[in-house]
């Protein structure tokens, strides 16, 4: 079975996968990677409004074959003054 | 292949009983003169089955087990690992039917004793009745902690507070000793015991290795800093009962 690497960043701290995981295919490895997505997501109380976590899946030759990431956008909404770069504008 | 236990290598658990109460050498007797019969298991075999009905209960007498609870999808929980001289499955004298599985993490050994021989035992000593209930409330006690870390604590923590409890365990059998003790399981055995996807596992421990309290290398870990553990995982060590009083 082919092994995969998969390397995770939380926007602080960075995982090099430097053991891999022997798996079936590309797509469990893909599985695997987004997987981790929401597990880090919930351990990181951001201290900013913007943030990225980030997989990638790397093949025995070191090729980067599959990358994901989730992307926090937060921002103080003040009437009228909130710019839609500052972060999501919803009216909910 | 089931064997009869001739000489009962039951030392692991009078130990844990006697960490907690008394136990008089009466009591010890009775203990080492249960009939039982002795299987060795594979890492990966089945000590108890998942809606079994078994008529005995199992006791570990060496090697890593594990609860376990299987989805239809696939993923599975690892509900609590089990050491040498843990009644694992004192559970089925009573649940009758099996919620759950018991499974060898590693090449293990186990002694399984006949319900009929628990009750002749509980009826000749009501203490020593109390001393088994005690161990099933003392698994009760390690699943609140378990709840808590997966629900409440940083990954760091949740890894950091089970590395804790394993050594103060297995340190209370003597089998871990100056920060030591041997872990043999997987990656992914791990994951699943922390509730955490593969990745996240191994993140947590690159993490955990990065704050200089424990290492972990090959099947071994040691902690370095108990207390440095201790403080970073808020762990408390009330809840595994390490304390001999009269019950």
């Amino acid at each position: 079975m082919p092994r995969y690497f998969i390397d995770s960043s939380d926007g602080n701290f960075s995982h090099i996968d430097s053991e891999g995981v022997e798996l079936t295919g590309a797509a469990d490895a893909r599985h695997l990677a987004l997987d981790a997505l929401p597990d880090m997501v919930r351990e990181v109380l951001p201290d900013g409004d913007s943030r990225e976590f980030a997989v990638c899946v790397r093949d025995e030759l070191g090729k980067v074959i599959y990358s994901a990431s989730l992307t926090l956008a937060g921002g103080w909404r003040e009437d009228g003054k909130a710019e839609p770069q500052d972060g999501p504008l919803l009216d909910l | 292949m089931p064997q009869d236990v001739t000489v009962p290598k039951l030392q692991f658990l009078v130990r844990s009983l006697a960490l907690r109460d008394e136990v008089t050498p009466e009591e010890q007797a009775l203990i080492e003169g249960m009939t039982m019969r002795r299987r060795l298991l594979r890492k990966g075999e089945e000590l108890v089955a998942q809606h079994s009905q078994p008529s005995e209960s199992c006791i570990v007498l060496s090697g890593f087990t594990a609860r376990e609870v299987l989805l239809d999808d696939g993923k599975r929980q690892i509900t609590a690992l089990h050491i040498p001289g843990d009644f694992v499955d004192l559970h089925a004298f009573l649940l009758k039917v099996m919620d759950h599985s018991v499974v060898a993490l590693t090449d293990c050994e186990a002694a399984y004793v006949p319900h009929r021989e628990l009750l002749r035992v509980i009826e000749r000593s009501a203490h020593l009745g109390r001393l088994l209930w005690l161990s099933t409330v003392i698994d009760g006690a390690i699943q609140r902690a378990w709840i808590t870390s997966s629900g409440r604590r940083a990954a760091t923590a949740h890894l950091g507070h089970l590395i804790c409890e394993l050594y103060l365990r297995l340190h209370a059998v003597d089998l871990a000793r100056d920060g030591s003790f041997a872990f043999p399981v997987t990656q992914v055995e791990l994951a699943d015991a922390l509730g955490f996807s593969l990745v996240h596992a191994n993140r947590t421990l690159q993490e955990l290795r990065a704050t200089g309290f424990v290492r972990w290398k090959g099947s071994t870990i040691t902690i370095v800093d108990f207390d440095g553990l201790a403080a970073l995982s808020q762990f408390d060590p009330t809840y595994l009962n390490l304390v001999k009083l009269p019950r």
